[in-house]
Parts: C-alpha cells; sequence; structure tokens
C-alpha cells in the first residue's frame, strides 16, 4: 500500500513541479537585472532634517518608520509624532506605518517638513472570500469584487443585495420595493433564460437562492465572484455568477455590544397620473360613444390602495472571545408597514457564531441563524390592474359600502380586491453550519463542514364571504362577490443539507507560493408541502382555522420534491512572487436533474495574472501604485430547474361523472418533457486589468468578457397541436452571448486635513445577442391579455426577449388619409380605420396588417449601466451618495396594454393628448376601449438614473463619548431612492422577469423612497 | 511526517468519496407525480381523462375551451339565434365573433384551437396507451372506440370551426418534434380530416355496445351511429344517414321523452332521448361541470341592480329567434326566460321559484333558458361551484336522429317518411302537423323545425353553413357576414406564428 501511494504522490508533483521550475528559469535574469539599477546611485552632502507626522485628523503619530530612500539607515517617530534624520539634501524620505500609506517625500533642501499620512486602502491586501476558501485580493485572477458590511448596513434596505445596487461593475441588481421579497442579481449580462437568473448564494457556505433571512447587519462582507473562472469551483450552479456572504464573527478580546436602529418612512416614489373625473368622463364618452357624466366623486385609486408607511430596525449584538473560543450573538427585529394597504413585514432574526480551539491544531466551529418572518401579504396583481383601469367617477368606499366598479365596467374595485382577501406568510427558518478543522501541521488542513437550511412556511388565506348587494356595496350588481368565505391552509417544510470536505494545502518555497485545495462536496433537498380548505369559515379572525368551516365542502392538497447533488472539486493557486499568479480549478457535478445520461459535466477554469507593479523594474516609476494584469477562461453550468422536468408525469385527478353523482378518477399526460434535458453550459474569456496610482487614492478597474451560453434551458411555446397544456416545454432551445467592458474608478482625497473626500464611478457596457436556437424555432412570448398574445421574439442575431410589434408610423388624420394608405399593388391596407387610429407598417407589403408585419423594436437589456458614488467626511461629519442608473434599453407599457374596455379609465396625459379632430396628434391616438395590437406606442425608453441613498452621519467626539462610558456613539439621516431621472411615463423601469419576457411593466410594485433617522452605540 | 499526513488525507478522501459518490445518490425519482409506470390502471385512467376534458371551458388560459363560452360563441352567439348579450362593453372579443370583426388575433377562437388539440391530444395518449394494455381484447376495443367517438367528434367540431386543420394522431415524442414534424406544421384538406372522422366513428360503431349494455353516461353504438349519420348529412351522403339513423330508430334503445321542458333540467339528465350527453356531477366535495357555461349565460344584473343575479348575461336569445316560435310552441318557454318589460314589475318566476326582477333591474331582455341551472339545492344538485355547476350538455338526442331521418327521406323522396317523423318532432311541441309536402317545402318545414327544436344547442350556425343558406340568413339579420370567409373562423396568429409561417390563414382573414 505505501508503494502504491508514494508512487501516487510523484506521479500527482510532477507536473506543477515542472511548470514552476520553467517559471523559475524565466523569471531570475529579469530581476536580477531590474534590480541592478540600484547601484548607480551615488553620495551627496548631509543636514538635519525634522518635522511631525499626522494622520488626516491632525492627530500626531507616534513610530512611524522614517527612512532614507536607497539606504537601510532609518529612526522612528517618538510619542508626539516628532521625528530628526540626517540626510542628503536632494534625498527621498519614506514614511511607513501600518495601517498607512507610505510617503515618499523629497527633501529639495528643505529641513522641516510636516507630513500628513492617509490611511491605507485595504483593498490589495485585504483577504476575500473565494469559493471554499480565501485568497488574498491580490492573488486572485478572476474578476471578483467585494463589499464590506458597513458599505450594506449605510442603507435602510430590506436585503443586502439592494445595498449593492451601483456599487459593483458588472451586476445590475433590479428590485421590487416589495417588503420582503428578494432582488433579481444579474451579472454581466442576461445569460440565462430560465427563471435561474438571479447569482447564486452562498452564506457561510450554504448555498441558496434566497437570502432575506439574513439580517444585513450581521453581514462581514459579500464577495461577488463574477467570472467564469471565479465561479467554476461551484461548477453547476456558477452560471450566473456567486456572492458569497460570510456573516460576523468574534475576536479575541474583551466583549463589544453594539446597538443600531434606524426608524423612517416609506412611500411610493413614483407614481402614474391617472385622468380625474372630468377627463376621465370626457375620453370615456368619446371611446364609448355614449355620455358619461363625470359625477360628483373623482377616486384616485392608486391614492386609496396605497399609503405612507413606517418601518423600524433594531440590531443589538455582542462578541468577544478568549483563546479558546470566540463568539458572536446578534438580535434583530425589523418592521416594514408596506406601502400597500393592509401589508406588513415583520422579521425577527437571531444568529449566533462561535468558533472553538480544541486544541492548536483543531477546532470546530457553527454559524448558526433563526429567522421568524411575518408577512401579511395582498393581492397586488390583481388590485394594481384595477387600479389603473377603474373608473374615477365611481367612489372606493363611503361610510363601510364599497363603490361598485364591477357593475359599472366589470373591474373589481381595487380597495376590496385588497380588503376581502386576508394573506399571511408566517415562517421559519434556521440555516447554518457546523465544521471542523484540522491542521496537523501549518500547511495542512482538513475541513469538514455540514450546512443545513430548514424552512417551515405557513400560509393562511381567508377570503371574506360577501355579496353584490347593498350590505357591501353603494349599489348592487357586478361580478365582483364571493357567496361563500374560505379558509386555505397551507404548510410547506424545506430542508437541505450541504457536506462539504476540503483539504487544503499550502507550501512555501523562497519565492513559490503554492495552495491546492481537494475537496467533495454532496447536497441533498427535499420539500413537502399539504393545504387544506374549507368554505364557510366565520369572519372572526379567531375562528380561522379549518376545524370551523364547512366539513362537506373541505379539500386538500399537498407534494413533494427531491433532489441531490454531488460534486468533486480541485484548485491549485500558485504565486511567484507576488509577481505571477496562477489558478486552476475543476469541478465535477452531478445532478439529480437530470436524465442519466446528461447527469454529470466537467468544469474547469484557468487564470493567470501579473502584478506588474511588483516588478523590479516598476520600483523607480510613481506612476503606478499597483498594477495588475488578469486573464482568465472557464466554464460553468446551470442547473436550476424543475426536478421533473425530464420525466412524462401524469395529471392526476381529471375525473369524469359517468351518470352524475361522484365523479370517477382520471388522468391525462398533459405536459410534453424533453427526455434528453441537459445543463446549460457558460464559457466566458475575461480580461483584466487593476491599477492604483497617485499613491493609491486613485484605484481603477477595466475588465473585458466574452461569455458564451449555450443549451440554454427555456420555456418554448410549442403549437397547441401538441397538446401541452400549458403551451410551453423546457427545453435547451438557444444560445446566447454576452460581451462587454467594466469599467470602475475610485479617487479619495483630502482638500485639507480634517475634509477628506471618495468620488468614485462605475459603468458596464454589455451587448446580448442570440447566437443560435439549436435548430428550434424562435421564441415568442410577453402575451399580455387576450389580445396580445406576445409581445417578445427571443431570435438570432437580436438581445434576448426583443420587443417584436408592429410599427405605428403614425394617426390617420383624415378619412382620405385611411383610403389613400395603399401597399405597392394599390390596395388599401387599413380599410376599417377611422381618423384618430394608428396606421401601421405594412412591412411585408401584403396590404393588410397582421403579425407578419411585426418589427423587432429593442429589447430590455440595457447597452450600459453605472454606479456613481461620493463622499465627503469632516470631522466626525460624513456624507455619502450613490447613484446608479441604465441607458440604452427599452421596457413595455404592459398596464397600458392590457387596457381592454371603453369604460376603462386612462392616464391622464392621454385624456389630454389624445387625437381629435382639433387635436390633430401624431403619436396619441382618438379615444379608445384599448384592446389595441401590440406595437412601438407601447415602447418607451428604459433609461434612468437615481438618486440611491444619500446619508448624513455623524460620530460623537470620542471624548464626549469615553464621558458616558461608550466605544462610539454616530448619528445618521439617511433617504434612500429620493430622485429618479426617468423616460418612461410608467412607475418604474426597473422590472425584473423571465429574460424571454422581462421589461414588460405589467403590475409592478411601486418602488418606494424611504426617509430614515438611525443611531448606533458602541459598549 | 509529511508523507504519513498525506496518507491520511488520502484515505479520509477516499472514505468521503465512497460516502458520496454513489450514484444511486443521485437516482432521485419525481416526488409526488405519478408515471405511466407507477399507475397500474393507467389506461382507464387515461381514458375517463379523455372524457374529463368534455369539461374543458377556459377562455383565457393556454389549456382551452372545447365546450365553454368560446364554444358557445363560434356556435350559438355567432348564429342568429343569440347575440353577446351582456354589457356594451363586456368582452370585445365575443363581440367581434357576433359581428363577423374577427381576426386571427381573437382569444376566444385561440382557446377554442387550444382546446380541441388539448382533448385530441388526450385522446392520442390514451389510445397508445390501451393498444399497450394488458386487458382483455374485447375490453381494449370498447375503451378504444369510446375515445375514438370523442376524437371524432373534436375533429368535426374542428373542422365546422376552421375547415383545414392538422391531422395529428400521434403523441410528438418532446418539443423539437412538435416544432418540426409537417404534420403538426400544416393543415390537412377538409377531405382528409373527414376520412379520420368517419374511420374514427366507424370504429366506434363496430366496437361499442348497444346502450343497455353500456354504463350510463359512456358513449354507446347509437352514440356513434348518431354523430356518424350527422357527419354523412354533412357530405350529403343520405343513403348513409337515412340507413345509419333508421338503425338507432330501430335499436328501440330511444325514444323522445314526454315533456320537453324538462329536457335541459337536471330531471332529463340521461333520459330515453339522451344519446350522448356531457355528464356533470360531483368531485372532491365540489361541484364538477363544464367550465362556466351556466355562469357565462346567466341573467345578468343591470339597470337599477337591487338582486344577487346569477351570471354574467351573455349569449342573449335574439328577437329572431323568439319570433320563430309557431304560436302555442311550448318549446319557446323551455328555451328562452323573457324578462318581464311589461311595466307591471311582476318579474319571471323560474320553475325552481326563482325570481328574476323586471327589464329595469336587468341588463337584458332574453336568457338561455337551456343553460339555466338552480341554486335551490332542493330542486337541482348544487354543492355552491357557480363555476361549475351540474348541467349537463345534451350533445346528441333522439330528436335529431328523427330530424335527420326525415331530412334523408325527403332527399330519397320519401316524403311519407320525412312527414311522419317531422310531426313526431312537432306534436311533442303542441304543434299540428306539417302541412309541406313538396321536397323543397318540406327540406325548408325540417330545417324550420330544426332551428326551433334544437335552438341553442350549438347546431344553428354550422347548419346554415352546411344547408348553404349562411350569407343569405345572417346577411339578412343586419349582420357582415361575407360569403366565401365567414363560413369558419381564422386560424388563431399565434399558432401560425409558431409555425414558422407554415399553417395558412382561412381565406379573407
Amino acid at each position: 500500500m505505501k508503494k502504491h501511494y508514494k508512487y501516487h504522490l510523484r506521479h500527482q508533483t510532477s507536473k506543477p513541479f515542472l511548470i514552476t521550475s520553467f517559471l523559475i528559469l524565466f523569471s531570475m535574469p529579469f530581476s536580477e537585472i531590474m534590480a541592478s539599477k540600484n547601484y548607480f546611485t551615488f553620495q551627496q552632502k548631509q543636514a538635519e532634517v525634522s518635522g511631525v507626522v499626522t494622520n488626516l485628523k491632525g492627530e500626531p503619530l507616534p513610530s512611524v518608520s522614517v527612512r532614507i530612500k536607497g539606504s537601510s539607515s532609518g529612526i522612528a517617530t517618538d510619542a508626539n509624532g516628532k521625528f530628526s534624520i540626517h540626510a542628503s539634501q536632494n534625498a527621498t524620505l519614506i514614511f511607513s506605518f501600518i495601517g498607512y500609506e507610505n510617503t515618499e517625500i523629497v527633501l529639495n533642501g528643505r529641513s522641516n517638513i510636516n507630513v500628513t499620512l492617509i490611511e491605507k486602502i485595504q483593498e490589495l491586501d485585504q483577504v476575500v472570500v473565494v469559493g471554499y476558501g480565501t485568497q488574498r485580493k491580490v492573488d486572485v485572477t478572476g474578476a471578483t469584487a467585494s463589499v464590506k458590511g458597513e458599505e450594506l448596513t449605510k442603507q435602510s434596505v430590506l436585503t443586502a443585495t439592494q445595498a449593492i445596487q451601483g456599487k459593483v461593475a458588472g451586476v445590475q441588481i433590479i428590485s421590487s420595493g416589495k417588503p420582503g421579497s428578494s432582488p433579481v442579481v444579474k451579472i454581466r449580462g442576461t445569460g440565462t433564460a430560465l427563471a435561474g437568473t438571479s447569482a447564486l448564494f452562498v452564506v457561510d457556505g450554504v448555498l441558496t437562492d434566497d437570502i432575506s433571512n439574513i439580517n444585513t447587519a450581521d453581514i462581514v462582507s459579500m464577495d461577488i465572484l463574477k467570472d467564469a473562472s471565479a465561479t467554476a469551483i461551484y461548477g453547476a450552479r456558477g452560471a450566473n455568477g456567486v456572492i458569497i456572504l460570510t456573516t460576523k464573527r468574534g475576536e479575541n478580546g474583551k466583549m463589544k455590544i453594539s446597538y443600531n436602529a434606524n426608524v423612517g418612512f416609506r412611500e411610493a416614489s413614483n407614481l402614474v397620473k391617472m385622468a380625474n373625473a372630468a377627463e376621465y368622463a370626457n375620453y370615456a364618452s368619446t371611446a364609448s360613444g355614449g355620455s358619461i357624466p363625470a359625477g360628483a366623486v373623482s377616486t384616485d385609486w392608486y391614492g386609496q390602495i396605497l399609503r405612507t408607511a413606517w418601518m423600524q430596525n433594531h440590531n443589538l449584538s455582542l462578541s468577544g472571545g478568549t483563546d479558546k473560543s470566540i463568539y458572536f450573538l446578534s438580535v434583530g427585529y425589523l418592521t416594514d408597514e408596506g406601502i400597500v394597504i393592509n401589508s406588513k413585514y415583520d422579521r425577527i432574526t437571531v444568529r449566533s457564531n462561535n468558533e472553538f480551539n480544541l486544541s492548536e491544531k483543531f477546532k470546530v466551529g457553527t454559524n448558526v441563524s433563526f429567522s421568524n418572518g411575518y408577512n401579511q401579504d395582498v393581492n397586488l396583481g390583481t388590485a394594481y390592474n384595477n387600479a389603473y383601469r377603474a373608473a374615477p367617477i365611481i367612489p372606493s368606499k363611503i361610510d363601510g359600502k364599497y363603490g361598485n366598479t364591477s357593475v359599472y365596467q366589470n373591474v373589481g374595485n381595487p380597495v376590496l380586491d385588497i380588503e376581502n382577501n386576508d394573506n399571511l406568510l408566517k415562517d421559519n427558518r434556521l440555516q447554518g453550519n457546523f465544521y471542523a478543522e484540522y491542521q496537523p501541521i501549518k500547511s495542512l488542513k482538513f475541513r469538514s463542514s455540514l450546512g443545513g437550511d430548514w424552512l417551515n412556511a405557513n400560509n393562511r388565506v381567508y377570503n371574506q364571504q360577501f355579496n353584490n348587494d347593498l350590505t357591501t356595496f353603494i349599489t348592487s350588481g357586478g361580478n365582483q362577490r364571493n357567496p361563500n368565505s374560505n379558509l386555505t391552509m397551507r404548510n410547506t417544510e424545506t430542508f437541505r443539507w450541504v457536506w462539504d470536505n476540503t483539504i487544503t494545502f499550502n507550501h512555501q518555497i523562497d519565492k513559490h507560493t503554492f495552495t491546492a485545495l481537494i475537496g467533495t462536496t454532496a447536497e441533498k433537498y427535499s420539500q413537502t408541502w399539504f393545504s387544506a380548505f374549507r368554505k364557510d369559515v366565520p369572519a372572526n379572525q379567531d375562528l380561522w382555522y379549518i376545524s370551523t368551516g364547512n366539513a362537506n365542502t373541505s379539500t386538500n392538497d399537498g407534494s413533494g420534491d427531491k433532489w441531490t447533488r454531488n460534486s468533486y472539486i480541485g484548485r491549485v493557486n500558485y504565486n511567484y512572487d507576488d509577481k505571477y499568479l496562477f489558478t486552476a480549478t475543476v469541478r465535477r457535478d452531478g445532478s439529480s436533474r437530470f436524465p442519466i445520461q446528461n447527469r454529470w459535466g466537467y468544469f474547469p477554469s484557468l487564470g493567470a495574472g501579473w502584478v506588474v507593479s511588483n516588478e523590479n523594474f516598476m520600483q523607480e516609476q510613481s506612476v503606478f501604485k499597483n498594477l495588475k494584469l488578469r486573464a482568465s477562461w472557464g466554464i460553468v453550468g446551470n442547473d436550476r430547474i424543475p426536478s421533473d422536468a425530464f420525466t412524462v408525469t401524469i395529471t392526476p385527478n381529471l375525473a369524469y361523472p359517468y351518470g352524475g353523482g361522484i365523479a370517477t378518477p382520471g388522468s391525462a399526460i398533459t405536459q410534453i418533457k424533453d427526455p434528453n434535458l441537459k445543463w446549460e453550459t457558460t464559457s466566458e474569456l475575461d480580461f483584466g486589468l487593476e491599477f492604483g496610482m497617485v499613491g493609491g487614492r486613485l484605484q481603477g478597474e477595466i475588465n473585458y468578457y466574452n461569455k458564451k451560453a449555450n443549451d440554454l434551458l427555456i420555456n418554448v411555446k410549442v403549437p397547441s397541436v401538441a397538446g401541452d397544456a400549458d403551451g410551453v416545454v423546457l427545453t435547451n432551445a438557444a444560445s446566447i452571448s454576452n460581451i462587454g467592458w467594466e469599467f470602475s474608478l475610485n479617487w479619495r482625497g483630502n482638500i485639507t486635513s480634517d475634509l477628506t473626500y471618495k468620488v468614485g464611478g462605475n459603468v458596464t457596457f454589455n451587448k446580448n445577442s442570440v447566437i443560435g436556437l439549436n435548430g428550434g424555432q424562435p421564441i415568442l412570448d410577453g402575451g399580455i391579455g387576450a389580445n396580445q398574445t406576445y409581445t417578445t421574439k427571443t431570435d438570432n442575431g437580436q438581445p434576448v426577449g426583443s420587443f417584436y410589434v408592429l410599427k405605428v408610423l403614425g394617426v390617420f388624420q383624415n378619412d382620405s388619409e385611411v383610403e389613400n394608405y395603399k401597399n405597392t399593388q394599390g390596395s388599401t391596407i387599413q380599410p376599417n380605420a377611422a381618423p384618430g387610429d394608428f396606421k401601421y407598417q405594412d412591412t411585408n407589403n401584403d396590404g393588410k396588417i397582421d403579425d407578419q408585419d411585426r418589427v423587432f423594436a429593442g429589447s430590455y437589456q440595457p447597452v450600459a449601466y453605472f454606479g456613481l458614488n461620493a463622499s465627503l467626511s469632516f470631522k466626525g461629519f460624513d456624507l455619502n451618495l450613490d447613484a446608479f442608473g441604465n441607458a440604452g434599453n427599452q421596457v413595455y407599457n404592459g398596464k397600458k396594454a392590457f387596457r381592454q374596455g371603453v369604460l376603462d379609465n386612462v392616464e391622464s396625459q392621454m385624456a389630454y393628448t389624445r387625437w381629435t379632430s382639433a387635436n390633430k396628434s401624431q403619436t396619441e391616438p382618438a379615444a379608445n376601449g384599448g384592446n389595441l395590437p401590440a406595437s412601438t406606442y407601447f415602447i418607451e425608453s428604459g433609461n434612468f438614473i437615481r438618486l440611491n441613498n444619500v446619508t448624513l452621519g455623524y460620530n460623537l467626539p470620542s471624548s464626549l463619548v469615553k464621558k458616558a462610558k461608550l466605544s462610539n456613539v454616530r448619528v445618521f439621516v439617511t433617504a434612500q431612492n429620493i430622485f429618479t431621472y426617468k423616460d418612461f411615463s410608467g412607475f418604474t423601469p426597473e422590472l425584473a422577469g423571465d429574460p424571454t419576457k422581462s421589461g414588460i411593466e405589467l403590475n409592478a410594485y411601486p418602488t418606494n423612497k424611504t426617509i430614515a433617522a438611525g443611531l448606533s452605540v458602541g459598549f | 511526517m509529511n508523507r504519513k499526513i498525506l496518507i491520511i488525507g488520502f484515505s479520509v478522501l477516499t472514505f468521503l468519496g465512497n460516502i458520496s459518490c454513489k450514484e444511486s445518490f443521485l437516482d432521485v425519482p419525481v416526488q409526488g407525480q405519478g408515471t405511466t409506470a407507477t399507475d397500474p390502471n393507467v389506461s382507464q385512467n387515461l381514458v375517463n381523462g379523455v372524457y374529463n376534458s368534455l369539461l374543458a371551458g377556459e377562455a383565457f388560459g393556454s389549456e382551452g375551451d372545447i365546450h365553454g363560452i368560446s364554444f358557445i360563441s363560434a356556435t350559438n352567439i355567432i348564429s342568429d339565434d343569440a347575440e353577446k348579450g351582456s354589457t356594451a362593453s363586456d368582452q370585445p372579443g365575443i363581440g367581434d365573433i357576433d359581428n363577423f370583426n374577427v381576426t386571427p388575433t381573437n382569444g376566444f377562437v385561440a382557446a377554442l384551437w387550444n382546446g380541441y388539440y388539448n382533448g385530441i391530444s388526450r385522446s392520442n395518449q390514451a389510445i397508445a396507451a390501451l393498444e399497450s394494455a394488458s386487458i382483455t381484447q374485447d375490453v381494449k376495443k370498447q375503451l378504444i372506440g369510446e375515445v375514438k367517438f370523442i376524437r371524432g367528434y373534436y375533429y368535426f367540431n374542428l373542422v365546422r370551426i376552421f375547415g383545414k386543420v392538422p391531422k395529428v394522431l400521434r403523441v410528438p415524442k418532446d418539443s423539437k418534434d412538435a416544432n418540426t414534424d409537417p404534420a403538426f406544421q400544416t393543415r390537412a384538406s377538409v377531405d382528409t380530416i373527414y376520412k379520420v372522422i368517419t374511420d374514427d366513428l366507424q370504429y366506434a360503431v363496430d366496437n361499442l355496445p348497444i346502450r343497455t349494455k353500456s354504463l350510463v353516461g359512456h358513449v354507446s353504438k347509437g352514440s356513434a351511429q348518431t354523430l356518424l349519420a350527422k357527419v354523412y348529412l354533412y357530405q350529403k351522403n343520405w343513403q348513409k344517414v337515412l340507413s345509419l339513423t333508421q338503425e338507432v330508430i330501430n335499436s328501440g334503445q330511444y325514444n323522445l321523452a314526454t315533456d320537453y321542458t324538462t329536457l335541459w333540467r337536471q330531471v332529463g339528465d340521461n333520459n330515453i332521448e339522451s344519446i350522448f350527453e356531457v355528464q356533470t356531477g360531483q368531485f372532491n366535495n365540489s361541484d364538477l361541470g363544464i367550465q362556466n357555461y351556466c355562469t357565462w349565460q346567466g341573467p345578468r344584473v343591470g339597470g337599477k341592480g337591487g338582486w344577487t343575479d346569477l351570471g354574467f348575461g351573455f349569449c342573449t336569445p335574439t328577437q329572431n329567434l323568439v319570433d320563430a316560435y309557431e304560436k302555442g310552441d311550448i318549446r319557446k318557454s323551455s328555451t328562452i326566460i323573457s324578462i318581464d318589460n311589461s311595466g307591471k314589475y311582476r318579474g319571471t318566476t323560474l320553475f325552481d321559484g326563482f325570481r328574476i326582477p323586471s327589464s329595469d333591474s336587468v341588463q337584458n331582455l332574453y336568457y338561455n333558458y337551456k343553460a339555466y341551472h338552480s341554486e335551490n339545492k332542493t330542486i337541482e344538485t348544487f354543492l355552491g361551484n357557480r363555476d361549475q355547476k351540474q348541467k349537463n350538455l345534451h350533445l346528441l338526442r333522439y330528436a335529431e336522429v328523427l330530424l335527420m331521418n326525415a331530412e334523408a327521406a325527403n332527399e330519397l323522396g320519401q316524403t311519407g317518411v320525412a312527414q311522419t317523423q317531422l310531426n313526431k318532432i312537432r306534436t311533442r311541441a303542441g304543434l299540428t302537423n306539417t302541412t309541406a309536402s313538396s321536397m323543397t317545402d318540406l327540406r325548408n318545414a325540417i330545417w324550420k323545425e330544426r332551428r326551433v327544436e334544437l335552438a341553442l344547442e350549438h347546431d344553428r350556425f354550422w347548419d346554415l353553413v352546411r344547408t348553404g343558406r349562411a350569407a343569405q340568413v345572417l346577411q339578412a339579420t343586419g349582420k357582415k357576414f361575407i360569403a366565401g370567409k365567414h363560413e369558419l373562423l381564422p386560424v388563431p396568429s399565434l399558432q401560425i406564428a409558431l409555425s414558422g409561417g407554415s399553417l395558412d390563414q382561412n381565406s379573407g382573414y
């Protein structure tokens, strides 16, 4: 046995040794020559030079090393920051101090100099988290970014991802303002098409898609892995990028207690102005050809269902430790009323992170979080659509009775839509891991980590009984009614575990540093749910349990899900003298979600980096403080599809009551499945340049990426004749390319020693295009209501989900224009049109307007998206500003397209600008009842820039704080999302959604603005 | 030292590898969903699932509509028997069908296409499963016969709605198959589709037992003979119509029910006259019926309001239909709910005692009585689910056999037979014998009798097209019917787009 292993080891190590030898041979002479430059310095006249070294706050710095460049002699500053040294008149002094930037001063004959040292920007020395380990930022060869916890807590947002909106190049965050919802995170364009567009989250090693349970205040860092070489270690789950969250740990030392809180209010930041009663009456009278009186009321339906909402967030934590153990314990409470009436979101989180050193070589630890969510949800989709359509001449509610919009125009009263329905979702989630680390020698570490994520969600939906009579409504009738109250209880339990086992080997020989990682991981997910339903449950909330309902009406349901993954991972890092970096990773992934023949895949990556600034020849120049070039390549996958996607299953309970009475159960195969499903693979090439200039004050990064996602898993529409009940089949249907550039630049400077500032910005240019359809048809999607069966087409050469609609050429002004609008054969194209109707382009010149005349009209995929940030700090005060936006994309005004009746309300602007014989508009048609075909009329620019956050903070002076026996006190006010400049006339141009139908505003939750004040105290 | 540790390391990894690399760890069957392999009774269940598709009526989803509002629109509302009804602004798409403004993007037309092909797909699935099922030959043939009857019926409706349609008699393997096989992408000729229909129905005729030997609610030999006769009626194959209807008559399994007024009430379900009837009942503690069949057609509140209405008020009988009944015809009051418009505010009391207020509180003047189902649980079964009231849909009944027999006999010169059969229908309706005696007069008399006897039973529009009278009759009522175009509805534009343009459109659209 021994012999076998020995042979095996030699075999294993031989290749790296060859590579190493080659690199050494190559680099040695080069560095020798560069180093020889130092021999050309010569002696000069000596003099006494003295001064004081202070920091930016003007505080003297003791023990700063002061050294003459080119010599080894040096001294240190005294307790008052003073120094005195013998140096030649033209000498250069180098001041260095831990945590501060090295500063070089050329004396130029001066004998007295005062020096201000600037705190070091940690970026390069900082340790970043990569998959299954950490690395120094400088060693990373892929495209990554890291955001510190304190950056996240500056904003009063609900989830951590929202706080990085606009902060990181290449990362696009599309957030809905809905309490408790998770924003969509898109990294480097839309590379995948199905539900799994969002990045993978890894919370202390636990893989998850949802981090709404994580208290932002508990996060120490958020590391974003952007390119395939960085995410390949996550193999089949890496295609959309990976965001790794690391939560706080205690530190060896005395107990620290900290408390922070913020309290504020939210309201909808932007509303669409609907026609008031008079405008509506005028428009609808024309549209319907009748005479509609404006009446006495003018209801603002959005105003009726929206409100100003209070929110609060409190966090208390304590941490500390000894040689034997460290601990961190925190409690958080968040409450958000929600800007829609009747909604509410509460969350309590508890976290306990502990680590125990059992011996010098062995330690164990846990990171555990518990969260309890209470989400009073509302039926916003329906209510929001209805609020857009409901006539303003109908009152919302008078003396407890509702205005009957349904009898008037067949649209439900939006307020009643919300108030008749009570939808409470309570969830408990326990998430965490247990790990053990054994380090027999310094260079070798075994780690085993068992993570778990348990979620129990209880959903209670109660629908009140009401009739379309005078008890409920001001006038009776209509179809908004619910003759029997009903209650649905649903319980979902989800559990997943993931077990990672890794061995990390670390070795340094001279200037060669190797790190190798090998490991296995296994993961299992299971879910069960069941629901119960009864009618005639009393209205008293204390009786909202299944037992109180009519047993003759009871029904129940339930099902489950289960899947597994199994993977092997390996990674090698090599660093020569902090100059040449090399990384290779491979992951072999197996997933139960694919048929047996397509179950396993390999996901390799390679990366190389050259830290140019560490070359000897760079030591003499002062332009670049740091300069690094990177190149990497990798392949990653995406397996986020339903577990039943390739198995033909039977739909049960399609019963038939032969001869009446109790029906005989039956079943059908209603879904076509693709038995050869395989996972999406994305290959990505990445080049990067990182630099620091002006003594590190200016930091910049440029990245180029070329990403090809093949075999995208897409729900493809199939012809109805195929007999698929929902008309769509999940299959590997297309390939998409994303090519882009990312630029980011950050400057840190000071105006006086008290007044410092930072400005930064980033921009990403991305070109998305479909490069193949796997032999299938173009994908049609984005249907709106009954009359616009599709609005997008995903086709070769176009961005994914491109809008594909009729082109509006203008508005017919008179009968003769209608008459004279002919194709080249002379047939009148729109013979049934009337003046005031749209004139559509007859693209195929066949003399009629139909689907064959549709044209591509842009897509939701932005050409560029960007972020800007600035901060200013003066003594104890600090001011931060953040903005972000995107440009070059289109959005589809789906709510306008959904209009489907002559009595539906219209936007105020439509009422004013509509075509009339007196107002010859070329863009707005005459009053109409909706039901218009999909056309460029509904497409608007998606450009926007949003002032996302403004925060003003004040740190109380330490003298004052110490008197109160505290360690620090900070107060702040913050405003979130207070101003947006946008072209779009709807609520928000930030519209998440499946890629083949993204950018359609149908019932978007209104983005909100928040103004809050906060306090943070350290004890 | 180092070597020892590495050995430990490899051992640990090997150990861990062994735990996780077992292939079976990744063999996770789908949870909570059966497959054809896990259901021992799959073929019988799939047949029940085919019958279940008769209840489809989803006008707004992709699942589609077989006997719901889209079907009601394409048969009754489109004809001169009924109009859209409801309020002027409600569901303009149905109004477009009513007024022959229909375009290829019409959602209700799309729902029909989807519904019928989903039903055909279920039939194809069931036939495939039955062919390989280990059940006795007799049972197998009978079950295949039942399924083929339903598939033939679906194609018969499709060919009457759209004319040429794709001929799909098999299950696609996957989406690529569905997206590329020409059978799924192009329309077969009308003759080809009629061949599919007659083949399916002939198989059913040959393999189904007569009514008394089959279970209630299942299709029987008589159902297949009647439908096949009707198919031949559309092809003017009078001899076949005559012989098939005569076989049904001679089978002794059917007769006219004595009371026309109860035909469409629950007491009339599966009565002596019933030949093919969509069954309703209950399932999962709730009503199980055709999706919203009653609700769409239920009387609707309007004007002053003040009462809890019964539905959305669609498919309202026309004055033209009201006027078509002869004096004393008892069928009129059992087909049409007339709202009190006398100004005396008496209201209208229905058979179960339900009182509809007079016209100032009601949206429309007439409603379809054949779609009324009582919510009074002592009169008819009702578990509270208005969307799926237990209203059986009588698709083929003995009266139509007599009328087809009469029409074929007349065309073949057997005037006496024709008169006799026609008079049976008239007698039950409380009318005197027909006075028509020439072939033309008698033909017109039979056609007229078909209209009133089968009013609002989804026959009229196709009957007008069949007999070549559609343009003349419908234009006379003021409808913008264009001959050569409006006999058929347009192929849904989405389907044409999904075929990459291979599906062609009906002329004029």
